[in-house]
């Protein structure tokens, strides 16, 4: 088993959560209609809910952790860096193309993301660092010929073939 | 001061810039907003009319379903395009409905209404089995306990209705709100609901069915498609409203753009092509333009504001 | 009733009719195949075109676009795990699997052979049975439903993977982003924070994407390495074809799909998103060897998708029967009908001729054209799979938000898609899963509102809850099922610290 400290953190994080939306939900306004249960009243029993159900993950998954703890653990630190920087690179880069989804409008958006996404992917994954000059010439043509012509042909199909709107 | 200046800022523009813009008006496609998802009335509506639409524009006419908040989303994403005709929106009571209830930015006066194409009433209908047989025997009833009336959800112009209806006739319902017409059709079909208020294009196949009956409409006088069902303004009830569905635009528009427009939707009206459909949906060509529009628009808005009264932040 | 079918026959067998219900399906299979387009926009799309159309002509299109769509969503769900629709969900549970295990092939052409039958099995149902069953719908009031939504919610138990009690948050986060937006019953806004975008609430569309597709990429980034790209599991594309024996030996499987489609998919609102689940979980449930499902066990996806094409016969009968859509699509379906004149309710079935017969055959018509397009299509799609991983992940991300946005053009859906991502990557990691949000998501607003609705119109009364038949079933149901799987829990629960440590 992979010791993993993200588990208990992460029920915690649910546990806070939990705890904040109840509160949030005591604040919500009390409405009388006859026989009808407050709008609240659902809010605070499910936070409610999570937040007890939640207590006894964290007990036992922080526990495991524990236990696991004392094993050393077999998994080289550096795989998991890179893996870790290529799922942070992703999700950055998503918030990047949701910003500019509307302000470039489909095809510089998209093709900049698919470029960046494709070539990020190699240059992270160490692949950039084993390849020669004209091997890293082909990668960031190709990355760039793929980009151009997702977006474009995407944008055509979508926007002109199927009539649903993409942002110009 | 800042409301002014940008009033001037676009009026400016418009002088400016419209001119050129508006002569050979349009000369690429025109976006048309519908502040819903694919497949409610206010779709169905602009869909039926994108062809014809087309035909006369001679541009074609792109369809931009911009849904959520009932609407609100696509009404404010329409308020701050540009009003340079390219961008115009398909108006419906909805936007008059969340002006009352107050929970949107804007106001009817942030758009200029093109036109009021079709509309269709608002209708109390009770389930065939149902007790009542008229709306006196109906309002009689609520006035010792209440009746369960449904409608659409709590803030859309057919609830607000509901609850005219029930400050109107002194009448107590119990409005029980569903997530949409055919919920609250089904429901009162089941029994479950002593009674709806929907507008009537949503009841047309179940009161042509006889599952549902109509007690009373909220139309000035009867119509063609309901000639037995009698107005409430004929019972004593003074109560005038109607589902419109139309096109507006940001404020702003060119007054030829309007004109196009106008000329187009007219053309329309005229050689009949709409006539057909707009009946099969279950509403009435009844075309309004300029400022008989206008006084419509602002009429009907101080009806929903007052009827949304209570339920209103 | 004979001569009806003639002359229905009459309409649909000409060139231009079946031309319509081949196009429409052509482009329901595009759109379906693709997270987030869904069958209502596709039928959308067709509206205009229709309009010239004769009557059986376009409502064969429209309805060649259901059927399409209906069946492709569960193209992406087996080859990459992301259901492109709610009720494609329960594909992935072990459509994926197979493929994982290099028989993607296989499990397409179980899901096609599946879709079919479970369509031509629904429209028989809906032809036959269409009045009856949709006023069996009819008597569905507050409590019914509030029931219905409790037995629902009991399939967490059966979707919720390694810890019971871990599904039952997730369920529970769902339910609670449910309440997020505008109360059905006050009209009270509810952790909208001024953003218009949440006044009518969280839309299932992002969510079910994020939750599904969006976290899948983000688990697939974490493990992109393309120095081990050389695995043993080159996808075969030989056995890539329809599997019309394999799908028979499983009839049992069929049957359960068929039936819960076309009982809970009349169900307005809520059958159509929870029907395949159903099945699953009913399969799973009677079968002799439950631990075979998740696995890429041949039941689990013919009873999904033998539900999915069965539920969409199943929605148009309360559609065609009573002029009540029960979601989007048949909403959008129910306007096309109207414009051509044609009025849904009891009547259709009386008379207008053959018109409704019509109907009828071009719906089987389009399940036919269904299964051409799919099975020539079939080694075109695990094609997909042979794209270099990098380039695959950026080319869904970008479907994902073409999905997303072009459904209803709002960017904040994105956010909420992106946010729903990362959540969901974090609940597969942790062992929480993310099927029982989308229940609790689909299923919490029914569960609530009908509750209160119902209190509202009992006055305050909880009794007509238990003592109305339909809705007492329903509860019954739910608390057998449950107690049920507590116990089969414990004694798995038993056997497992028995043989301790064999573990993930």
């Amino acid at each position: 088993m992979q010791r993993d400290i993200g588990k208990p953190l992460f029920d915690l994080f649910l546990l806070i959560a939990s705890a904040a939306a109840f509160v949030a939900a005591t604040a919500l306004p009390e409405i009388e209609i006859v026989g009808d249960l407050s709008p609240a009243f659902f809010p605070k029993l499910l936070s409610g809910l999570i937040f007890l159900f939640a207590i006894p993950c964290l007990i036992k998954d922080f526990r495991e952790w524990w236990m696991v703890r004392s094993v050393a653990s077999p998994t080289p630190q550096v795989v998991k860096v890179r893996s870790v920087a290529q799922w942070l690179f992703v999700v950055l880069l998503l918030v990047g193309y949701m910003l500019a989804f509307e302000r470039l409008g489909y095809i510089i958006s998209t093709a900049s993301f698919t470029f960046c996404c494709v070539l990020g992917l190699v240059i992270l994954s160490g692949v950039w660092g084993e390849q020669t000059m004209a091997q890293r010439g082909k990668s960031v043509l190709g990355a760039l010929v793929f980009a151009a012509v997702l977006a474009v042909a995407v944008f055509y199909v979508f926007n002109n073939l199927f009539e649903i709107p993409l942002p110009a | 001061m800042k409301k002014l200046l940008s009033t001037l800022a676009v009026t400016a523009t418009f002088a400016i810039g419209g001119h050129a813009l508006a002569d050979d008006y349009p000369t690429k496609s025109v976006n048309m907003i519908v502040p819903f998802s694919a497949g409610g009335g206010n779709d169905t509506f602009v869909r039926a009319l994108q062809p014809l639409l087309e035909e006369q524009l001679g541009e074609s006419l792109v369809i931009r379903n911009i849904a959520g908040g009932g609407g609100a989303v696509g009404m404010s994403r329409a308020v701050a395009s540009e009003p340079d005709g390219y961008t115009l929106l398909a108006a419906s009571n909805a936007m008059l409905t969340l002006e009352a209830m107050g929970n949107v930015p804007f106001t009817h006066d942030d758009f200029d209404f093109i036109a009021k194409v079709v509309d269709e009433p608002y209708i109390l209908a009770v389930g065939e089995e149902s007790p009542y047989e008229d709306l006196d025997s109906l309002v009689e009833a609520a006035s010792d306990s209440p009746v369960k009336v449904g409608s659409s959800g709590v803030g859309s112009s057919a609830y607000i209705t509901a609850n005219a209806i029930a400050n109107r006739t002194g009448a107590k319902l119990n409005l029980i709100p569903y997530p949409g017409g055919s919920e609250a059709i089904s429901a009162a079909m089941g029994g479950h609901v002593d009674a709806v208020v929907l507008g009537g294009a949503e009841l047309r196949s179940a009161l042509e069915s006889g599952r549902l009956e109509a007690l009373a409409t909220t139309y000035a006088e009867r119509g063609d498609s309901l000639p037995d069902v009698p107005t409430f303004k004929e019972s004593g009830y003074d109560l005038v409203l109607s589902v419109w569905r139309g096109i507006a635009a940001p404020k702003g528009l060119p007054q030829e753009v309007k004109d196009e427009w106008v000329a187009a939707v007219q053309q329309i009206v005229d050689d009949g092509s709409y006539e057909e459909t707009a009946n099969n949906l279950g509403t009435k060509l009844s075309p309004l333009f300029g400022d008989k529009l206008e006084a419509f628009i602002d009429e009907s808005a101080g009806i929903m504001r007052e009827a949304a009264g209570d339920l209103a932040k | 009733m004979i001569s009806g079918y003639l002359d229905g026959l009459g309409m649909v067998l000409q060139l231009g009719t079946l031309l319509a219900i081949a196009g429409g399906t052509l482009l329901g299979i595009i759109m379906g195949s693709l997270p987030g387009l869904t069958s209502a926009m596709a039928i959308a799309l067709l509206l205009p075109v229709t309009f010239g159309m004769p009557p059986v002509a376009g409502v064969g299109m429209l309805l060649g676009a259901l059927c399409g769509a209906g069946a492709s969503g569960s193209i992406p769900a087996i080859l990459l795990n992301i259901p492109g629709t709610p009720s494609s969900v329960a594909t992935t549970f072990d459509g994926y699997p197979m493929a994982k295990k290099g028989e993607a092939g296989r499990a397409l052409g179980l899901a096609i052979v599946a879709s079919f039958f479970g369509g031509v099995a629904s429209m028989i149902i809906l032809s036959l049975l269409a009045p009856p069953i949709a006023e069996f719908a009819l008597r569905f009031g507050p409590a019914e439903y509030f029931s219905l939504s409790i037995f629902g919610l009991v399939i967490i138990a059966s979707v919720a993977g390694k810890s019971l009690l871990k599904g039952l948050i997730a369920g529970l986060i769902g339910f609670f982003a449910s309440t997020i937006g505008t109360d059905p019953i006050t009209g009270v806004g509810r952790f909208t924070f001024n953003e218009l975008s949440l006044l009518t609430g969280i839309n299932l569309l992002p969510a079910l994407i994020g939750l599904f597709a969006v976290s899948q990429v983000l688990k697939d980034t974490l493990e992109y390495d393309p120095h081990e790209r050389v695995k043993e599991s080159t996808h075969r594309i030989d056995i890539a074809r329809p599997r019309f024996l394999e799908t028979l030996r499983h009839w049992k499987a069929v049957v359960t799909g068929v039936l819960s489609g076309s009982v809970v998919g009349p169900v307005p609102g809520a059958g159509g998103s929870i029907a395949s689940l159903v099945a699953y979980d009913q399969t799973r449930r009677f079968s002799k060897s439950p631990d075979k499902f998740g696995t890429g066990y041949a039941p689990g996806i013919i009873s999904v998708e033998s539900a999915n094409n069965a539920l969409l016969g199943g929605a148009l009968i309360p559609t065609l029967a009573l002029g009540i859509p029960g979601e989007a699509a048949t909403a959008v379906l129910l306007g096309g009908l109207m414009i051509q004149g044609i009025t849904p309710g009891p009547l259709l079935f009386d008379d207008q001729g053959g018109m409704v017969y019509g109907i009828f055959l071009a719906y089987l018509v389009a399940n036919f054209f269904m299964l051409l397009i799919m099975c020539l299509g079939i080694k075109l799609f695990i094609r997909v799979l042979t794209v270099p991983r990098k380039q695959l992940l950026a080319t869904i991300l970008v479907f994902c938000f073409i999905g997303v946005y072009g459904v209803d053009g709002d960017v904040f859906n994105l956010y909420l898609m992106l946010g729903f991502g990362v959540l969901g990557y974090f609940l597969n990691r942790y062992d929480f899963g993310t099927a029982p949000v989308i229940l609790g998501l689909i299923l919490g607003p029914i569960a609530e509102s009908n509750l209160r609705r119902g209190l509202q119109s009992f006055q305050g009364d909880w009794t007509p809850f238990f003592t109305r038949p339909i809705s007492v079933t329903f509860l019954v149901i739910a608390i057998g099922l449950l107690a049920l799987t507590l116990w089969q829990n414990y004694r798995a629960g038993k056997q497992v610290s028995a043989s301790q440590g064999s573990g993930v």
